[in-house]
Parts: C-alpha cells; sequence; structure tokens
C-alpha cells in the first residue's frame, strides 16, 4: 500500500510514534513529523496522499500548514485531527481545503475508516 | 476597640436599667444605629440563606442536572451565612447567645460528613483472570466485566477468554503519575453549555492519561497476562479492550457507548490501549452524561476487561424482552454479519428477530433494517432457526439468572460457536407504560399530511424543533439548543448532543444502537431508519417529530406535541441526588415553629433552618428590647399624625425628621419628615382608602378558624408583643418598615443614596390567615404584578421576596408607592382567593388604581 501514505503532523511526539506505528501494523504505509515546517518538507518531497493535521504547532500555525501544503500538492486529503475544538478553525480549514475535522481523541477503527473513506474519494 | 466601649455602655445602662436609662438623644441614636447595622447585615444573611435553601428545593424538584459542586458551593455559602447570622445576633445581645455555637457545629458536621461521602475504596489485586470474576467483584472490575463473569463462572455460557485490569489497577496508574489534581484542576469551572470548551478540555485530560507512563510492575503484570491469552498455534493474538466503569449498568443507567471499546488490538498496543480506555472516563460525552445523571466524577472508576477477539461470523444484540416494552411474550434479536460492534454502533444494516420465550422457540417474525423481508431473493438472512432458538434460551436463562430482563451482546464465531460479550439490565424506558400509550388516540383526520414516514420508533415521544443535520464534528460543535438532530448514522459519539436535542431522526440504525438507548434513557424520541430524512428535511426548518407514530410534520403540530409525557427526572435515585436529599435532612426542616414554646431554645435546632429561625426571631425581640431598655418607645419613637394618632412609629435613625422637630414631642406629622423612601410609600398606602376586608365565603372563613386553631403562629397575640406595632425607620436616604396587618408579614426596605451601585427596594411578604391554596394564590397575584413593574420575585411556598437594586431613584419611588398601595390592599383578600374570578377581578383593580396614580407622580413633591 506504498501508493497511498499518510502523514502524521502532531507536536505531541507520544502520540504520533503509536499513531505510526498502528497505522504501520494495519497496512498503511506512515510517518510522522512534529512541526509544520517539517511537514511541509515532507510533502514537498514526498508521495503523502492523506495529512492528519493537528491545528496547534511549535513553529507555525496549523492552518497556515494547511494552506501551504493545498498549494504543493493539492490533491492531498488533508484530515485536520485537534484537540481543541473550534467551530470557527474547523469551518476555515474546510473552506481551505481540508477533507475532514475530527477532534482527539478518536477511536482508531474511526480512524481508520476515515483513511478509507479518504482513499476512496482519492483523485 | 469600639467593641470594648460598646461593652462599657452596655455596663453602664444595664446597671440603670431599673430606672432607664436617661441617655442623650445623640447617644441613643449612635447606639441604636450600630444596633440597627447588626440588625441588617442579619436580615441579609437571613435572606441569603432562605434563598440558598429554597434554591435548592427547586433543584431536587426541577429535574435540572446539578453536580457536587452545586451541592457543596451551597452548602458551604449557607453555612457561612447562618455563621454570620449567628456572629450579628451575639453582637446585637452582648454576647448572650454563645450556646447557639454547639447546635451549629454539630448541623454542619453532620452535613459535611453527607456531603464528604466516601469514594468507594479500591483495593486488591491488580488483575483478574475471567475465570476467577462473578458478579460479587463488581467494585473490583466493574458492573460489565463482574456480569461477564457471572455468564462464564456462574451461568456457564462461553464467553472469550481474557483478563480485568481492575480498579486497583486504574488507581495504581493514576496515583503513579500523579493525575488527579491536575484532572480536576481542567474540570474545574467547565461550562458544559460550551461545546468547544467541553470538547478540548475532554481531549486535553484525555491526552493527559493516555500520554502517562504505565507504572512498570503494572506494565509487566499485564503482559504476563496477556502472554497466557496466547494459544501454541496463535499466529498473532488479538484482543478487545473493553471498559467497565464501577457504577456504570446500575438500576437504569445504561453508560450505553459513553466509554471507549477497542477492537483488533495487537499484544504491542495493550498497554497503551488501556491507558486510552482509562482515559475514557473522561470523554466530552461521558462528562455531560454524569452530571446529566448525577453521577459524581470521583465515585466511577474504570477497570478495563481485555479479551480474546471472536472471529465472528454474525454477531448482534440480544434483548430478553422487547426494549419498549418489559412484558413482551418474545425475545428480540438484532442480527448482522460480523461484529457486535456494527451493530451496537448503529453503522451495520441489521436483521431483527422476535423469537418465543418458549421451548421450541419458534421465530415470530423476522425484518430487515428494509422492512419486511419477505423471503425474496437477496434478502439477509442471519441466523438459523437453530441459531436463533439458541440465542432465545440463552435470554431467557440470563434472564432468570440475574431476575431481571437482559439486554445482551453476542457473536458466533465461524466455527458456529456462540459467545456472550456482554449480559446487562435492559434499561426502561423513561416514560411510564401506563401514561405513554404506544398508539396515539389522536385521529389521522386532525393531523396535516406528514412531511415523512417510516422507519422504527427507537424511543417514543414527541418533539419540536429546527432541524439540524449533523455530518461531522464540526457540525457538532454548532448543534443548537432544542434542535432536532438529523443524522445518517446513530453513531454513539452523537450521544453528547443528547442533552440539547428535542429530538433525534436517523436514516439508519435500529433500536439497539447506544444512542437509541440513550435516547430512550433521556426521554429524548427519536426515529431511526427514516429513509431520505437528509434529503428531505431542510435545515433549520421548524418540524415536529412523533416518534412513537415514526412520522415528521412541517411547523409546530400542537395536538400531538400536547400528548408528549413530561420529560423524566434523570437526577432522581442517583448518587449526586441521594446526597443533596440526604444534606436537606440538615437543612430544610423547620422543628422551631412556635417561638412561644418551651422548645424554642437553641439546644432544639437541628438543621439550618431551625437556625436561621431561631437567630432571626432572636434578632427582633433583641431589637426592640433594645429600645425597650433605652427607652425608645418613650423617647425615639414617635407615633405617626395624621388625622388622628395612627397606628403607626417611626424612628429617626438619622436625618429622617425636618431639623426643626422636636424631640421632645411624642408624636410626628407628616410635615416633620423627609425621608424620601418613606414618604413613598405612605403615599403608595394613602392614595386609596382601603374597602375594608372582602366579603368572605362561608367556606373560607371555615379555613380560617381551621387555620388558626391548628397554627398558634398565626395569632398576632402569641407572637413577640413588639411586631403588633408597625414602626418605620427612617433616615432622609433610608426606610424600613417591618408591617404585620392581620395575618401577614410584610417587610420593605430601600437605600435611595448618591450612588446609585446602592440604591435598592426590597420587599418581603409572607403568611395569611386562609389556607394554603388561598395564601398562594395571593402571593402569586402579588408577585405577579411586581414582576409586571420589573421586580426580581422569588417565591418559596407562601414566602415571597421581591427586589430591584441599581435603579435611579425617580424609578424606585415609583416602585415604592405600589408597594405602599399592595401592603394595605392585598389585606386578607387571600380569605376569597379561593375563587379564580374573584383572582381576576382583583388584579383588574389593582391594575387600575397603580396606573392611576403612577400617572400623576407630581403629588408627591406636592405634599412635601
Amino acid at each position: 500500500m506504498a501508493d497511498f501514505s499518510v502523514l502524521v503532523i502532531d507536536d505531541e511526539q507520544e502520540f504520533v510514534s503509536t499513531l505510526v506505528r498502528r497505522l504501520r501494523k494495519r497496512g498503511w504505509e506512515s510517518e510522522g513529523v512534529l512541526t509544520g515546517g517539517e511537514a511541509i518538507l515532507k510533502i514537498a518531497a514526498g508521495d503523502f496522499a492523506v495529512a492528519l493535521l493537528d491545528m496547534r504547532l511549535p513553529d507555525m500555525d496549523g492552518s497556515q500548514v494547511l494552506r501551504e501544503i493545498m498549494k504543493i500538492n493539492p490533491q492531498t486529503r488533508i484530515i485536520i485531527l485537534t484537540g481543541h475544538a473550534s467551530a470557527s478553525e474547523g469551518e476555515e480549514g474546510i473552506r481551505n481545503g481540508a477533507f475532514d475535522y475530527l477532534i482527539k481523541p478518536v477511536e482508531f477503527e474511526t480512524l481508520l475508516e476515515k483513511l478509507q473513506a479518504a482513499r476512496e474519494r482519492s483523485p | 476597640m469600639q467593641d470594648h466601649s460598646m461593652t462599657s455602655l452596655f455596663d453602664r445602662l444595664t446597671s440603670l436599667f431599673r430606672s432607664k436609662p436617661r441617655l442623650k438623644p445623640a447617644e441613643l441614636q449612635a447606639a441604636f444605629r450600630s444596633h440597627y447595622k447588626e440588625f441588617r447585615s442579619l436580615l441579609t444573611a437571613n435572606n441569603n440563606a432562605l434563598e440558598l435553601m429554597a434554591e435548592m428545593e427547586q433543584v431536587l424538584s426541577a429535574g435540572h442536572s446539578f453536580g457536587m459542586a452545586f451541592i457543596r458551593g451551597n452548602c458551604t455559602a449557607l453555612t457561612v451565612n447562618i455563621y454570620k447570622m449567628i456572629q450579628h445576633l451575639n453582637r446585637l445581645a452582648d454576647g448572650r447567645y454563645a450556646e447557639l455555637d454547639q447546635p451549629f457545629r454539630d448541623v454542619t458536621r453532620r452535613l459535611e460528613q453527607v456531603i464528604a461521602s466516601r469514594p468507594v475504596i479500591t483495593e486488591g489485586v491488580m488483575i483478574l483472570s475471567m475465570a476467577e470474576v462473578d458478579s460479587s467483584m463488581v467494585d473490583q472490575v466493574g458492573e460489565k466485566m463482574a456480569n461477564l463473569g457471572e455468564v462464564r463462572n456462574r451461568v456457564g455460557l462461553r464467553t472469550p477468554d481474557g483478563f480485568v485490569m481492575t480498579a486497583a489497577a486504574g488507581r495504581h496508574f493514576t496515583q503513579a503519575n500523579d493525575l488527579q489534581v491536575e484532572i480536576n484542576r481542567r474540570l474545574k469551572g467547565l461550562d458544559l453549555d460550551n461545546l468547544e470548551e467541553l470538547y478540548t478540555v475532554s481531549a486535553g485530560i484525555q491526552s493527559l492519561i493516555a500520554n502517562a507512563p504505565l507504572p512498570k510492575e503494572l506494565e509487566q503484570e499485564i503482559l504476563a497476562h496477556h502472554q497466557q491469552l496466547v494459544i501454541d498455534k496463535d499466529p498473532e493474538l488479538l484482543v478487545a479492550l473493553r471498559s467497565s466503569a464501577i457504577g456504570e449498568d446500575r438500576s437504569n443507567v445504561s453508560f450505553a457507548g459513553q466509554y471507549r471499546t477497542q477492537l483488533n488490538v495487537s499484544s504491542e498496543f495493550v498497554g497503551q490501549a488501556y491507558k486510552e480506555i482509562v482515559a475514557g472516563k473522561y470523554k466530552s460525552q461521558a462528562i455531560v452524561y454524569r452530571q446529566q445523571r448525577g453521577f459524581r466524577h470521583q465515585d466511577v472508576h474504570m477497570c478495563v476487561g481485555c479479551l480474546r477477539m471472536v472471529d465472528a461470523a454474525i454477531s448482534g444484540v440480544l434483548y430478553s424482552r422487547a426494549p419498549d416494552d418489559p412484558r413482551s411474550r418474545f425475545v428480540m434479536i438484532q442480527a448482522a454479519p460480523g461484529l457486535a460492534g456494527n451493530v451496537v454502533d448503529g453503522s451495520a444494516a441489521t436483521e431483527q428477530f422476535r423469537v418465543s420465550r418458549t421451548a421450541p422457540y419458534d421465530i415470530l417474525g423476522r425484518q430487515s433494517g428494509a422492512g419486511q423481508v419477505g423471503g425474496g431473493v437477496g434478502s439477509l438472512l442471519t441466523l438459523t432457526a437453530v441459531q436463533a432458538a439458541e440465542l432465545a434460551e440463552v435470554g431467557v436463562r440470563l434472564e432468570e439468572h440475574f431476575g431481571t430482563p437482559q439486554d445482551i451482546e453476542w457473536s458466533i464465531d465461524q466455527a458456529g460457536l456462540l459467545y456472550i460479550l456482554q449480559s446487562r439490565p435492559l434499561g426502561r424506558p423513561a416514560a411510564e407504560e401506563s401514561s405513554w400509550p404506544r398508539q396515539h388516540d389522536s385521529k389521522e383526520d386532525d393531523l396535516p399530511p406528514p412531511l415523512l414516514a417510516g422507519g422504527v420508533c427507537a424511543s417514543r415521544g414527541v418533539g419540536c424543533g429546527p432541524v439540524f443535520t449533523v455530518r461531522s464534528s464540526l457540525d457538532l460543535l454548532r448543534f443548537p439548543k432544542g434542535a432536532v438532530l438529523v443524522v445518517e448514522t446513530p453513531y454513539p459519539d452523537w450521544a453528547s448532543l443528547l442533552d440539547r436535542a428535542s429530538a433525534v431522526i436517523s436514516e439508519t440504525g435500529q433500536m439497539a444502537a447506544h444512542l437509541a438507548t440513550v435516547a430512550r434513557e433521556f426521554g429524548i424520541p427519536a426515529i431511526f431508519g427514516m429513509k431520505q430524512a437528509l434529503a428531505a428535511l431542510d435545515n433549520h426548518s421548524l418540524i415536529t417529530v412523533d416518534a412513537t407514530a415514526a412520522k415528521v410534520y412541517e411547523g409546530r403540530v400542537e395536538p400531538l406535541l400536547a400528548l408528549a409525557p413530561p420529560r423524566p427526572n434523570l437526577m432522581v435515585g442517583s448518587p449526586v441526588y441521594k446526597i443533596l436529599v440526604a444534606a436537606m435532612e440538615y437543612i430544610t426542616p423547620l422543628n422551631l415553629t412556635d417561638p412561644a414554646s418551651p422548645f424554642f431554645r437553641p439546644e432544639s435546632c437541628l438543621t439550618l433552618h431551625d437556625l436561621t429561625r431561631y437567630c432571626h426571631e432572636k434578632a427582633v425581640v433583641e431589637m426592640f428590647k433594645f429600645g425597650e431598655r433605652y427607652g425608645f418607645n418613650d423617647k425615639a419613637a414617635k407615633q405617626l399624625v395624621v388625622d388622628a394618632p395612627s397606628q403607626w412609629w417611626v424612628i429617626d435613625l438619622d436625618d429622617g425628621f425636618s431639623p426643626d422637630f422636636d424631640p421632645a414631642s411624642r408624636y410626628v406629622d407628616l410635615g416633620h419628615i423627609v425621608s424620601v423612601p418613606m414618604l413613598a410609600i405612605w403615599q403608595g398606602m394613602t392614595a386609596f382608602p382601603w374597602a375594608g376586608p372582602p366579603p368572605v365565603s362561608l367556606r373560607g372563613f371555615g379555613s380560617i378558624i381551621f387555620q388558626s386553631t391548628r397554627n398558634p403562629g398565626l395569632d398576632p397575640g402569641v407572637r413577640s408583643a413588639m411586631a403588633a406595632k408597625n414602626y418605620f425607620l427612617i433616615s432622609r436616604n433610608f426606610c424600613n418598615l417591618s408591617v404585620r396587618l392581620g395575618y401577614h408579614f410584610a417587610l420593605v426596605e430601600a437605600n435611595l443614596g448618591e450612588f446609585l451601585t446602592e440604591n435598592y427596594v426590597n420587599f418581603q411578604f409572607k403568611g395569611g390567615a386562609a389556607d394554603e391554596n388561598r395564601r398562594l394564590l395571593r402571593i402569586g397575584l402579588i408577585a405577579d404584578i411586581l414582576n409586571e413593574f420589573g421586580f426580581r420575585v422569588e417565591q418559596k411556598a407562601d414566602a415571597m421576596t421581591a427586589r430591584i437594586e441599581k435603579k435611579p431613584g425617580s424609578f424606585l419611588l415609583e416602585r415604592l408607592k405600589i408597594l405602599g398601595y399592595l401592603i394595605i390592599h392585598t389585606r386578607q383578600i387571600d380569605m376569597v382567593m379561593g375563587d379564580e374570578g374573584m383572582v381576576a377581578q382583583y388584579r383588574q383593580k389593582i391594575m387600575t388604581d397603580l396606573q392611576t396614580f403612577l400617572e400623576k407622580p407630581e403629588t408627591a413633591e406636592m405634599e412635601e
């Protein structure tokens, strides 16, 4: 499933490493980064079909990262996965091209369903 | 220092007691003023205390949800106010009520014991094998796992192998990381109505818990037990981790789907999954749910079952009776291919069976999610007759074993073996069967044609509100209060909206879905499996949902809404509710009813209400005793002369009389009174002549006599003698008027100062001679009128307080006139209040009078 890989962008190291290992275990190629800067570099260099994006990052605002990713690779399915529920932030994200908006914590099985949905609607 | 000079003054005065102290008027005034200050503070504390008590009583009957914070906060505030009353009374009476200290301590100590009531202490081993668990271990492994152990070890049915991480394990984990303080800090002051805040705080707490490391010894024990589940040839063991909260599934409380379950967990993630499920105690919907149902966070402990995954061919839910009819003669089965989770999370299309409860357990009916199955090609055929019979027998057996209808989750594996995954008491529908018919009586032709019809009734009832479609977490954050929740799939996550929704419509799902269970528990009407709902219902359009008939109408349909049963009081019987009820034992009962009784003593005070009553009564006595002692009846209290000496007495506290008034005079006329608030009240009192007592019907009069014989407190003669005179205590900007007219007691206090923030008018009204119903009608009438004039009115039983604060003087003067009028003209009208027509008639007359004199406010100035 290397043709469909997931980039996990979140500043919580523990969360990122666990999620990446879980995704790999269930057959989803995935990598994790802890900052917005790294995320943009990864998207530019690699081939990620989905990005799971936290909105609170140490170096950049999540919505800025979202816009940058959409510029570099508009095909990317971005799923916002945030611990800071905010309707306005979510609306802005969807307007700027996010594929879905989820509030942490999400059951792993639910997340897999969302990834499946992203895969099915992948261009 | 002031206390010292006060004491010496008292000493001096006491020695002169017999020959009446000859104080200079200025000294007398100063002493009186300082006492009066204490008295006023005592009255304020008294009012606060009574209001707090009324609020607590109201919360018990109204069915609003409340938490421990409410109970603790109110009890603390109450205690503080009563402590203040005792302090003020002692200062008024030179410390002569020191013996109040003991009953106060006793009552508050008992109250504290009730409120602090011990959370369950969970001792014992951190891990128990399922082979060792039975229902006696509820406090170690939680309801869900205790029941499952019972099913396995006592009933002898097949359940998945596994083990439980007990409450002791959870406590060890939380304590080792010192999490509780931080969790409590984040929960404090959380506004449950603010969904963004709720979700953010919930996410933060869960991540705090999920990221904390497992203590080494616990991690090792978990791994060791996990290893034992591996059977030789297992390529890789997958387990399900299931929450099993202590406090969950008890009585009628399902906590359905509130906590987390993780399926297909491989060995390396067991520790992480365990932490996440422990963290699930703080899922947003669980926080809301506990608040609504009256559970304390501290009493809920998260235990976690770790069970080998069943390689399921078919799964589902089995009700030993129909969920909406506990007397049904059949079991009900929902079945779907695959895992049981698909059935309860509402996502799978299921087939429903009704199977006889007696051998040979015939199938009485089957229905697919799409409607009746006619046995046609392609229809879902999940269970064979043999499997259905096996399930029915199991359902009946479990019901017999547990003694109550059961809600059972099950799976049949690829080898055809039946596994029980969970068995719990079937939640009762919130509305009582008898009061809520299965079918409406209202005739179809009374109703407009429905917008939509179809699907199943997942929770009965009728609701009305604007449509709000929820497709994502984003919509969830924007869900308005009172809207109709319209969804495609009834995910358990939407449960956090049920305290805001007036009804639920889902395109898919059936009555076994967790969301349906919670809807039934909360008494929220719900239709599931209603096709095309999303397309047919416009967002924000107003609809009426008749869940009982599975129909949706445009707009408000009053005939249907009139049939809706009241929302159940969800708090009744819950732990928090019980604590408040227990606390109220030491708060509201009034044992000191008769001040003339020899039992009217500090030792007789068994409740906070007794203490307030005692302090209040004694403060009034002390206040007037002061006057008697220093002769203020002779010197300070002047009898008001209008045409002739009246029943009204006036005491000048400061500058309420004009400078040319002769202090030696025993009388005062209106011309010498410069107290602005007093003059306004007086004007209201005298604007219209009182028509005299209303004509009393024989029945009304009989009721008065009956009340008088039963309640000696009604006779003014029995009460403190000094209360029989009516006093105005005045200064230029201040007036306190206490009135005992006939059988009722009224108190007006007003301050109209230089600063808007200090301005207020307070009015209290209590009592009456007639029976309770008539008194309540009168209070209702007065409250109604005052409300109309902008007073903040609070009423409890036959007592009422009304107040206005921080308004300009001119506005308050008008209000004082109204109060003056009401004090005079509502005298004894309670006696005729049995008659609704009379109420309306009085209301009409009062409003006309008030409008007449409020239209010419200049008369006030003219009189001055």
